[in-house]
């Protein structure tokens, strides 16, 4: 931290910190010193001018935002000459400025013209010249116009593109007067721009505006201005977001705030328009005679009830099972969990976790003790050395890889390790490319050279590892025998490249790891994690700060609805279903008799759709999710929901799933509702009210406890989310100290203990979270799959997903932005399949695998390994998920949705 | 006049084709070369001081003092630059292109002993892109330098190792300014950076840079080999050594000329270039190019050094003289002038961007009233005061001088 | 004459240059001699962008930022006419009028056989021997209509001999 130091300006003795940005510290006392090219985000630029001051012992005028603060300075902010001077500036550029106005946008210029007496025209010492500059006017991209009349040159948008999102799409084109903003070589629909919008955030003038609402949005006439938590993926940016007439017409970034500091991704910016779709379930639907029909709220409720106490009264608790939802907030995921609890009996309740990091948790709650990342987001950029597995991060977390991006400019080194080609390694210093399945030869690989190397941290083993260097001698003997040239032979990874990795890793001061679906969704899911964190353990790169393992999460409350209980093994906090006393303790809280609450671990998501498959689940009540598109082996699926007795689907959207549904219950969307959720870096965010309910959709709490009474369950009377948030609090001991009072502006990272507890950004600092107190080693060994590849399924196929689409989509793709940018499904082919199997470019093609079909569009691309395939899976009508198989990694139980055997077929 | 200098830039280049290495090394060439690894880096930075050498790019900083900032900017450096600014855009100035088309090792010795001096092992020519000559022969002296060990590791059998480049400028006069330069180097569009830091602490990708011009380093070897006494007797009290003046107009000769700092207007004119050419008569000169001041027959006497010149509200500039005569229309000649700021401004900053334009179109003006040129002067303070770089902060000096000394 | 730079003669001349920053303005001049028109076309800026790991747009600010590149096509001779002060004096503006009817320029300043472009030029640099153009690498001094004449005619002769 840097001195304080004291200035004065204009005879005001100011303390600040020294070398911090005079412009800033002058604004932030009350010195309302005008200017347009800067702002706290970016370098500075100086280019206005209008920040002009002076210093006593310099020459001349200086840009106060050129300025860091030195001890005893001396500054004239205001005085005629200035004055005068920064008039004569704005009349400057008003001169080549184009002044229509049309109130959609926030203007910093106008205020300026008024308060420097600039608005008559009579009064202007310069006559406009704007007229005669060539204007240039790009309206290709699908989210933005730029006006080069507008435009004051300020270079806001070009360091918005290249310092905060890591891009550099921008540049000025031209020189002098005639200079303009452009992408790429001209135009910004076909330019690497992604449509993230930090541009047009950062733009003062207008110069570039966004598309979307331009001829409804009046700035002046806005509603609300609330800010809430993004809905899209687990990074949890903080969201403003602008109403009109109940309508969302604009979504900007909070500035200042964690995680994002006021970046956001073309999803988080732009896709918010599925809120006010005309789609929307405005009223419960009842299926009569086989088909949905509109019917009250009582009727549905009552029916609800009624079906699930006739199906546990016929069958038995054992035949009901619920799937909570990632989508929802803790206080909906709370609810959800403590009914199937009380209203089923049983622990069956699940979610999409399990399709996606179930094995990294299962992997980190036995080594480490707790199931979530171990560092802040900020990390990403300050950390000297990051490893990015199985995790296309630009894509899935774009904000989270901002930061990355921040850290390669600062020197960062960074190692890419996946089967696919991502935009990451576009900032990669190593890219390493093994075949699919085959991660556990390859670390195992890495860490034969890590030891090799002699670069082992023995203090940290003996001191922190549960069995210290005998735990590691075991772990030794396992991976010398993984020789450079044996795991060359079988990830394909050439030696010099994983050697490479392994000791950039094991070298660098500090380290982290972000791991993905990559590696998750195997069947050796859990053992892959396990490698990573063997890893991690010998070479002591975590347990301190700027070191550890992340596994950003997909969905905007993956980590909130695990740690709130939604889980058939885990009561909230991470305390085992098993765990006597702490049943008791949730009795009393939830004021039930302590018998009533089944002590066996219920099954999970897989295990649910399997039992329906087989008739011993006969109930089922899904709350905002989608398992036809998400759920691996859809027929198995489809097949498992008609074989239900009773399926109730609670969610804002028909859906695929919602086809199988007796009854759909309309829910409110998260741009409806109060409450919380966490991110992945187990940051407690809220959620605020934006709009009012679509119809009479209700909150997905609200709806529960409804179902409950009318089962005659008592499942508690809460008169708002908060209520259920101090509950929760109660419940689960890491989350006790984060009240909604504290989190107001900024999150706060679990576990945190008391009120007086600040969060802890990085885990295990002191101990990690298992009963010893140290972290324990498991020694894997790599396995080979059970599906191979045939002469007739020559091919394997990964999965994964995109930028500009979402999961199953039924959000993203109610967006008219996100739709122009992807909306088709396709499958990656390496060219020398594609000429192997005569397969076009863009031509399409059938895929089969052993369990069903699907066509898409052939995209030739070496991207992908030679062997391999790649399709997103967000497509219903192309559903990846006809083709994956249900078997489970033994552990987690997760599904091996990246490793499939196809074939291609041009049709 | 005085007689009695010794050529520096060009010596003997009268003598032999200097482009051929072994002509140079016939003529002592590289000897200062071994002479400045016997000595230590201050004591190089020491006789530069104490020479006298000033920039000869047109700012006349002093060049010791610039090495020795450079030198001691860090303790641990990750590597340190020697950037030679040949992009001579400057209009009326060609005298670095004469240099390295006449003398190309005198720059590279200059280069090779300042970088020893400051501690750094990679050096940049910048050359613009116009000049297709000299990029060629300044490669083929890099060439020989590495065939005969002038360059690259162990120079002359030392420690010390310098590698040299040339980088290929591609039309922008801006690009002429050091930090400008540095961007450019960079691969970059050609912006002023923020001042400071200055080169010497962050240049080049961040490191510690010395950045001189052509002529500048064509300086060095003299002054290591004849003594920096012998240097600093050259000149005037505040202009030491030799100054290439450019001399061009209706003369009849004109060219690069080395002569004493100090000489006069009519000497130069008169004695050295032996005066006007028939039917032509002297009306005005143009000092220093663009970014020069316009003065008339007073300045006939006034010794063309920086400080004479100052006193007087003038520059010496990078050294052009350009000789108006009687038959030009020296209105239009400002307005090519304002037209060239125009046409290079960058458009970083607001008031160069604007102003440019601005009193251009002014100018252009069929009558130029009181009025209008009160106009034009003070957008041009008001540019000087307020703009980011040298280029905005030019106009006023050819504006302001051109309305002093001339009607229209 | 083939008009047009193919994808693998770009990356030819690309791979002549080390992938590091400082090599890029070598490289635009080498792809815009190469051109037979004499300009960086599109393809070439995004495979620039491609080898030198910047993006397309920072490829085409630098391009458009120096006035010796173009991003239109031209043609196989480029002349620049010096227009600076004392060009000018010495009455370039005069042979730019000269050498614009001589060529029967088009609106984008390219002679009407195709072969020429003419701009107008900062200072050469030659201001001793004023006025002064260049032909590509070719610098031409104290010239005269007479003598531009002649310059012209030896280039379209020579260029019609090969």
């Amino acid at each position: 931290m840097n001195k304080n130091v004291n200035i004065i300006i204009d005879g005001k003795t100011i303390t600040a910190k020294e070398h911090d940005n005079l412009l800033n510290v002058a604004r932030q006392n009350g010195f309302d010193i005008p200017g347009l090219c800067y702002h706290p985000r970016l370098s500075p630029t100086g280019a206005c001018r209008l920040c002009v001051v002076k210093i006593e012992g310099t020459n001349g005028l200086v840009m106060a935002c050129t300025v860091q603060v030195k001890d005893g300075m001396k500054i004239t902010a205001f005085d005629e000459e200035l004055e005068n001077n920064r008039r004569h500036t704005l009349s400057y550029l008003l001169a080549e400025h184009n002044e229509e106005y049309d109130e959609t946008y926030h203007d910093e210029f106008r205020p300026l013209i008024e308060r420097y007496n600039l608005k008559e025209v009579a009064q202007r010492p310069i006559k406009s010249i704007w007229q005669n500059i060539p204007r240039v006017v790009d309206d290709t991209s699908p989210v933005l116009t730029y006006d080069s009349s507008k435009c004051i040159r300020c270079f806001r948008c070009i360091k918005a593109c290249e310092e905060i999102q890591g891009k550099g799409v921008l540049s000025f084109a031209d020189r002098g007067i005639q200079k303009y903003i452009v992408a790429g070589t001209g135009k910004w629909g076909s330019s690497e721009c992604d449509g993230c919008g930090e541009c047009i955030q950062l733009c003062p003038t207008g110069a570039i505006v966004e598309k979307p609402h331009r001829n409804i949005i009046n700035i002046y006439k806005i509603d609300k201005k609330v800010v809430t938590s993004c809905p899209y993926c687990g990074v949890g940016c903080q969201i403003e977001v602008w109403t009109q007439n109940n309508q969302i017409v604009r979504v900007n970034g909070v500035e200042d705030v964690s995680p994002n500091y006021g970046r956001l991704c073309v999803k988080g910016r732009f896709g918010y328009q599925y809120a006010n779709d005309r789609e929307r379930l405005t009223q419960p639907l009842i299926r009569k005679n086989g088909k949905l029909e509109p019917a009250t709220w009582d009727e549905a409720l009552t029916l609800v009830a009624n079906k699930f106490n006739e199906i546990r009264q016929k069958y038995g608790k054992k035949a009901l099972a619920g799937y909570s939802s990632a989508k929802c907030s803790n206080e909906d995921n709370y609810i959800f969990q403590k009914f199937i609890r009380l209203a089923f009996g049983n622990n069956n309740v699940d979610y999409c976790t399990r399709l996606c990091h179930a094995s990294t948790v299962a992997a980190m709650i036995r080594s480490l003790g707790d199931g979530a990342g171990s560092n802040s987001i900020e990390d990403f950029e300050t950390t000297d050395c990051l490893i990015v597995i199985g995790n296309n991060i630009i894509e899935t977390h774009p904000v989270t890889a901002t930061f990355i991006k921040r850290g390669k400019q600062k020197g960062q080194k960074i190692i890419v390790i996946d089967p696919k080609w991502t935009p990451l390694v576009k900032y990669a210093d190593l890219f390493l490319q093994p075949r699919l399945a085959t991660d556990v030869a390859l670390l195992n690989g890495m860490m034969h050279v890590i030891i090799k190397h002699h670069l082992i941290n023995e203090k940290f083993i003996e001191e922190r590892v549960e069995g210290g260097m005998q735990a590691y001698e075991q772990l030794k003997e396992l991976v010398m025998k993984y020789t450079p040239d044996l795991v060359e032979q079988i990830t394909g990874v050439p030696e010099k490249l994983f050697t490479e990795a392994a000791i950039m890793y094991a070298t660098a001061p500090t380290a982290m790891i972000a791991t993905g679906m990559g590696m998750s969704q195997q069947t050796v899911g859990t053992n892959n994690v396990f490698a990573l964190l063997n890893m991690c353990l010998i070479t002591g790169k975590i347990g301190r700060e700027r070191c550890g393992i992340n596994p950003p999460r997909g969905q905007n409350n993956v980590q909130g609805a695990t740690d709130v209980g939604a889980s058939p093994v885990m009561y909230p906090g991470y305390i085992p279903v098993t765990n006597e006393e702490n049943r008791k303790k949730v009795a009393k809280i939830w004021n039930v008799p302590f018998e009533e609450l089944d002590p066996n671990p219920g099954l999970t998501t897989l295990e649910i759709m399997d039992a329906a498959h087989e008739g011993i689940i006969k109930g089922m009540y899904i709350m905002g999710e989608n398992p036809v598109i998400t759920d691996p082996n859809q027929l198995h699926t489809i097949e498992a929901l008609q074989n239900l007795e009773f399926l109730v689907v609670q969610d804002i959207f028909h859906t695929e799933t919602t086809a199988y549904a007796d009854v759909v219950l309309p829910a409110t969307s998260l741009f409806e509702k109060d409450g919380t959720v966490v991110n992945s870096d187990r940051r407690v965010l809220r959620l605020r009210k934006v709009l009012e309910p679509t119809g009479e959709a209700l909150p997905d709490w609200k709806i529960i406890v409804e179902i409950a009474a009318r089962m005659n369950i008592n499942i508690g009377n809460y008169l708002n989310e908060e209520e259920i948030w101090n509950e929760i609090r109660q419940v689960a001991p890491i989350l006790s100290g984060i009240t909604y009072e504290r989190i107001e502006k900024q999150g706060i990272q679990w576990p945190c203990y008391d009120e007086y507890h600040p969060g802890t950004s990085t885990l295990y600092k002191d101990k990690f979270n298992t009963s010893s107190g140290k972290a324990k080693i498991y020694p894997v060994e790599y396995q080979e799959q059970s599906e191979k590849t045939s002469a007739e399924y020559p091919l394997v196929m990964n999965s994964g997903r995109i930028l500009y689409q979402y999961h199953s989509a039924t959000l993203s793709r109610k967006s008219d932005v996100l739709n122009a940018y992807a909306s088709e499904s396709y499958i990656l082919i390496h060219p020398d399949d594609a000429v192997k199997y005569k397969i076009q470019d863009r031509k399409k093609v059938k895929v089969c695998s052993p369990r069903g079909e699907l066509i898409t569009t052939a995209i030739i691309s070496d991207e992908v390994l030679p062997g391999e395939v790649f399709m997103p899976w967000h497509f219903h009508e192309s559903p990846v998920n006809a083709l994956t198989r249900n078997e489970k990694d033994p552990i987690s139980k997760i599904a091996p949705f990246k490793y499939s055997v196809v074939k291609l077929e041009a049709i | 006049m005085k007689n009695d200098f010794p050529y520096i830039s060009l010596k003997n280049v009268d003598k032999a084709d200097l482009t051929k290495i072994e002509n140079y090394l016939h003529f002592g060439g590289f000897s200062a070369i071994k002479q400045s690894l016997g000595l230590s880096a201050d004591e190089i930075i020491d006789r530069i001081k104490k020479a006298g050498l000033r920039g000869r790019g047109g700012a006349g900083f002093p060049t010791g003092l610039k090495q020795s900032f450079t030198k001691t900017s860090c303790e641990v450096c990750l590597q340190k630059y020697v950037v030679c600014n040949a992009d001579e855009g400057e209009p009326g100035t060609f005298k670095d292109r004469y240099i390295m088309e006449k003398n190309p090792f005198a720059i590279i010795e200059g280069m090779i002993i300042a970088a020893y001096a400051i501690g750094a092992n990679k050096g940049y020519i910048y050359i613009r892109g116009e000049y297709e000559q000299a990029i060629r022969t300044m490669q083929a002296a890099i060439d020989d330098c590495y065939r005969y060990d002038w360059l690259g590791k162990n120079i002359a059998q030392s420690n010390f190792s310098f590698d040299i480049d040339i980088y290929i400028g591609a039309g922008s006069y801006l690009c002429g300014e050091e930090l400008t330069l540095i961007e450019s180097l960079e691969g970059k569009r050609g912006y002023p950076r923020i001042k400071p830091p200055f080169p010497a602490e962050k240049g080049l990708w961040q490191q510690p840079t010395l950045i001189n011009n052509v002529e500048t380093f064509s300086h060095i070897p003299f002054i290591i080999n004849e003594g920096y006494e012998a240097y600093a007797c050259i000149g005037t009290a505040e202009s030491k050594g030799t100054k290439l003046f450019c001399v061009s107009g209706n003369l009849k000769q004109t060219g690069v000329f080395e002569l004493p700092m100090g000489i006069t207007l009519r000497e130069l004119i008169y004695d050295v270039c032996g005066g006007m050419l028939e039917g032509f008569e002297f009306k005005a000169a143009l000092l220093g190019g663009a970014a020069g001041t316009f003065v008339d027959a007073s300045f006939l006497d006034v010794p063309l050094a920086y400080e004479t010149l100052k006193q007087k509200g003038a520059t010496l500039g990078s050294g052009a003289v350009m000789i108006i005569d009687q038959a030009t229309n020296l209105k239009d000649l400002l307005i090519n002038i304002l037209e060239f700021f125009k046409h290079e401004s960058c458009g970083k900053c607001v008031p160069c961007r604007i102003g440019t334009t601005l009193i251009y179109e002014r100018c252009k003006k069929a009558q130029l009233l009181p009025d209008d040129i009160n106009w034009l002067i003070q957008q041009t303070e008001y540019m000087s005061r307020n703009s980011l770089c040298p280029l905005g902060q030019s106009p006023i000096l050819p504006v302001k001088s051109f309305f002093t000394y001339f009607n229209v | 004459m083939q008009n047009k730079q193919t994808e693998e003669q770009v990356l030819e001349i690309l791979k002549q240059f080390k992938p590091e920053k400082s090599e890029i303005l070598k490289a635009l001049h080498a792809l815009q001699n190469a051109h037979p028109l004499h300009y960086i076309t599109e393809e070439a800026i995004t495979q620039t962008a491609r080898y030198f790991k910047l993006t397309t747009g920072q490829v085409y600010g630098v391009v458009t930022y120096y006035s010796m590149f173009s991003v239109k096509p031209r043609s196989p001779f480029i002349i620049r006419l010096c227009k600076s002060p004392v060009c000018y004096m010495k009455g370039s503006l005069n042979l730019w009028n000269y050498l614009s009817q001589k060529l029967l320029l088009n609106e984008n300043n390219i002679s009407s056989d195709d072969l020429f472009t003419l701009e107008p030029s900062e200072c050469l640099g030659h201001c001793e021997q004023a006025p002064a153009m260049m032909i590509n690498e070719q610098v031409f001094t104290n010239l005269s209509p007479k003598k531009i004449d002649q310059i012209i005619d030896d280039f379209k002769r020579k260029y019609h001999e090969k």
